[in-house]
């Protein structure tokens, strides 16, 4: 287990080498010069030229990737174009943003995929399956833009329950950052209306977020479910006599949840990639942002910053889910 | 604010007063700051970053409202201009008792330190100082404690020298404080990125990049703010901008479209605003040899094409007003007057009188972004391209990213571009030296006109220390190129904005600065 343990992060490693690799290519592909995209149409030669010199964009791009490169090998991410400051320092300020908000929606995927999906499988083409399967659909149909401005203008406008965008009330002082993430700031600072609005500000953002995977995860927990429950194991626990929860949760839902495990696998690392328009509308200042802003302003360092760090994420991500099928599946050994 | 969160924190917390109390004394202002990337006045040179420092630093001189023609005093109670034999020399005499947030008394020494660190670190608006001003290092003295004197050669502009020092650039700094946070021979510029050190009536006491900017009202302040805090509030969504602002969340919405304007003017709880800008959107003709636009009839020919009243009621939608001439409403030099009229039938014989009397096609470089007025380039092309099909001209548009726009027109090889400017500094000269004078390789030289009178009035009009004069070579200036230049103005935009009723003493002029110790809220 631990030597396979190693070979996969050793993996990861050509993981991060292959994401640098293209990301920095095709960046370079693009026929439009970062540094009039930074400095604007007031920009003078002198500053043109200054600008290309600072951050290496007058040598011939081979001589840039192995600048970068080794840069890399020295943990140095380089610095933002368009920022002005290490990229590294950026995706420490914006990733616990992101980090807080997949993780709150994380949770709402969880708490309405799994149980609906277990509900719909139980109760095969009844009225509760119907509505599971038609909610379903509808939630992983609805554009994201479209959903947050409704819920925004219906909780927010009309109702006036919950705030509309950030993750503080401007009238609330921040905590002190600690983490990075708001709702833990606040708890570690005791500083209890910090905390409370900081949870009302997620709200909204992570269910919109969380529905969407939510959908995906219940279609997929009722299929697998359903696959499980018809099986002979399951009707030889019931001729037994064990009691209908345990047959479930105990035989059922735990043969299910490889398949679910994967995709949940990859749901929180598509979260964790940085949610572009969700972070837009709420103005939730997250690496998805960032990482739009940069695009938009040719500020390849921040992209391949955070390309390299999702990239990474996904690595991690996978691992685990790996290392969590032998738990779950004793049939299942790595060596 | 909202029910949950009212009903839990004044239940819980019992901090229900102390909240409202809070409400009355903070001003949320939301908008698009994702261009701030620096608090450092000596380093910022962009709109956000403007925004928040003109309010952090006291500069020299200062204007004041939305008025940008008179120069009026601010840590400099006086100042006067004097004929050397080589130099300009400009003395200015300081306030006595001003401090900095620190309690440190702001003496001349902080004005030759301020001086001398923005031409040491060279930030991106130090042209402005090296270049326009022509501003030498060692040209700033202390004469006493209160008196400054700055030399700069007799070729730069005193005009536009003054009118750069109301510029964050010009922002005093507290040299005791900047050089005790200093790191090496930085001149304290990392530690002026997340901080602040001046005499402004506020003081910067958080930054969340891509979130919030946090300023408080400095203790020590000479301008006393009539509000406790100021929130920036990062927002970039126009509608979530508009639901923000209905729900309270802000108190100021800047960037709405025209519709949540008009939505927001019938609504008593808002009041509407379109702010000036000082930005123009033109058409700029290459006329280099060869090209069609060469010929100044086939220029007039597109001026006469161009339906202004319909582009800037109809597509503008008010977010701009209609200007021909070059330098922009709300500086010295402005010109109203609008003679080129919507004719198509003249422009086909200017062009037929031109040679072409089959008209002309042509590549129209646009791009697929947004112009000023929040309005997108593209629609802006459509319109231009329907008119000027009236008037004979086949304009073929081609959008592309913004940045490969200006490379191209950078590299004088457009024909036809639709792009915006916007001054440097807030003097007409920032407009007519780089759109009239060749040399200055800027939009003259873009469009490859090569015109000596224009070069020479832009030149002459810089120099002219005499306002009267000064308006009348500008106004000579304005009228030549009107009629001789490689553009045809389109017009100039406003930035459209909400504010909740409540708020009082809003003023943004057309350099985009606002004085926050001026703005108030009523409970």
């Amino acid at each position: 287990m631990f030597s396979y343990f190693i070979r996969r992060l050793f993996f990861v490693i050509f993981v991060a080498w292959g994401v640098t690799f293209a990301t920095f290519f095709i960046a370079n592909v693009v026929p439009i010069d970062p540094a009039i995209a930074a400095l604007g149409d007031n920009a003078r030669e002198e500053q043109i030229q200054e600008f290309r010199e600072r951050y290496g964009l007058d040598k011939p791009i081979w001589q840039q990737y192995l600048i970068y490169m080794g840069r890399l090998a020295s943990g140095d991410l380089g610095n933002s174009l368009r920022t002005q400051r290490a990229v590294a320092e950026d995706l420490r300020e914006f990733f616990p943003a992101t980090l807080e908000l997949s993780v709150a929606a994380f949770l709402v995927t969880l708490l309405l995929g799994v149980p609906a999906g277990i509900l719909a499988a139980l109760r095969q083409n009844k009225a509760s399956d119907v509505t599971v399967r038609v909610l379903a659909l509808m939630g992983g149909a609805t554009p994201v833009f479209f959903l947050a401005v409704l819920l925004q203008y219906v909780f927010a406008r009309q109702l006036d329950l919950l705030p509309v965008q950030g993750r503080l009330d401007g009238f609330t002082f921040p905590p002190p950052r600690v983490t990075g993430l708001v709702g833990v700031d606040a708890l570690l600072a005791r500083d209890w209306a910090a905390f409370v609005d900081s949870l009302l500000h997620l709200m909204l953002p992570a269910f919109v977020l969380g529905l969407f995977s939510a959908a995906i995860l219940a279609r997929m927990t009722r299929a697998t479910m359903l696959e499980v429950l018809s099986q002979d194991y399951i009707r030889t626990a019931r001729a037994k006599g064990v009691a209908g929860r345990a047959v479930i949760f105990r035989h059922a839902l735990k043969n299910a949840s490889l398949p679910i495990l994967t995709l949940l696998g990859g749901l929180l690392g598509g979260l964790l990639s940085g949610a572009v328009l969700t972070e837009t509308i709420f103005s939730w200042p997250g690496i998805g942002r960032y990482v739009t802003q940069s695009a938009t302003s040719l500020d390849f360092p921040a992209v391949m910053g955070v390309t390299l760090l999702v990239g990474l994420v996904y690595a991690l991500i996978n691992l685990i889910t790996d290392l969590l099928y032998a738990f779950l599946d004793p049939r299942i050994r790595y060596s | 604010m909202k029910l949950i969160k009212a009903v839990g924190l004044i239940a819980v917390l019992g901090l229900g007063s102390a909240l409202a109390q809070d409400r009355t004394q903070t001003l949320i202002y939301g908008g698009d700051w994702s261009d701030l990337i620096t608090m450092d006045p000596q380093v910022s040179y962009e709109f956000s970053g403007g925004l928040v420092t003109d309010n952090l630093y006291e500069t020299l001189v200062k204007y004041e409202g939305a008025d940008l023609s008179t120069l009026r005093p601010g840590l400099a109670e006086s100042w006067k201009v004097d004929r050397g034999r080589d130099s300009w020399e400009i003395t200015f005499r300081l306030r006595r008792g001003s401090k900095f947030s620190s309690g440190n008394e702001v003496t001349a020494r902080d004005g030759v330190y301020t001086c001398e660190r923005a031409l040491a670190i060279k930030g991106p608006g130090s042209f402005l100082f090296t270049e326009i001003a022509q501003l030498k290092p060692g040209a700033t003295k202390a004469l006493d404690n209160y008196t400054v004197m700055v030399s700069i050669p007799k070729t730069a502009s005193p005009g536009s020298f003054l009118s750069i020092l109301t510029f964050n650039i010009g922002g005093i700094v507290d040299s005791e404080t900047v050089q005790r946070n200093a790191r090496g021979n930085d001149f304290g510029k990392e530690w002026l990125t997340n901080n602040s050190a001046g005499s402004g009536p506020f003081r910067l006491v958080r930054w969340d990049r891509g979130s919030q900017v946090l300023l408080e009202a400095s203790p020590n302040a000479r301008l006393k703010p009539k509000l406790q805090r100021v929130i920036l509030r990062e927002i970039k969504e126009p509608a979530v901008l508009r639901t923000a602002l209905e729900s309270g969340e802000i108190d100021i919405a800047e960037g709405l479209t025209p519709e949540a304007l008009r939505a927001l003017a019938n609504n008593p709880r808002f009041k509407t605003l379109r702010a000036d800008s000082l930005r123009l959107n033109y058409l700029g003709m290459s006329v280099k040899e060869g090209s069609p636009f060469a010929n100044n009839l086939v220029r007039d020919a597109v001026r006469y094409s161009i339906n202004q009243d319909e582009l800037v009621s109809g597509l503008v939608q008010g977010n701009g007003t209609k200007i021909q001439t070059i330098i922009p409403k709300g500086l010295l030099g402005y010109d109203a007057r609008t003679p080129y009229n919507f004719d198509p039938a003249r422009a086909r014989r200017l062009l037929a009188q031109a040679g072409l009397p089959n008209g002309l096609e042509f590549e129209l470089l646009v791009s697929t972004g947004i112009c000023g007025g929040g309005i997108p380039c593209a629609d802006i092309a459509a319109k231009i391209q329907s008119d000027l099909a009236k008037g004979g001209f086949k304009a073929n548009v081609k959008a592309i990213a913004n940045a490969e726009v200006l490379r191209t027109y950078r590299a004088q090889n457009h024909q036809m571009v639709l792009v915006g400017w916007s001054p440097d500094f807030p003097d007409p000269d920032g407009n007519a030296t780089p759109l009239a004078n060749y040399a200055a390789r800027s939009l003259a030289w873009r469009n490859v006109w090569n015109d000596a009178t224009s070069a020479k009035l832009a030149n002459q009009a810089s120099l002219e220390t005499d306002p009267a004069k000064r308006t009348a070579l500008y106004r000579l200036l304005t009228d030549y190129v009107l009629k001789n230049g490689p553009y045809a103005i389109l017009y100039q935009p406003a930035v459209p904005l909400g504010l909740s009723a409540k708020v009082e003493g809003y003023v943004r002029n057309a350099q985009s600065q606002v004085r926050f110790e001026n703005i108030s809220k009523l409970p």
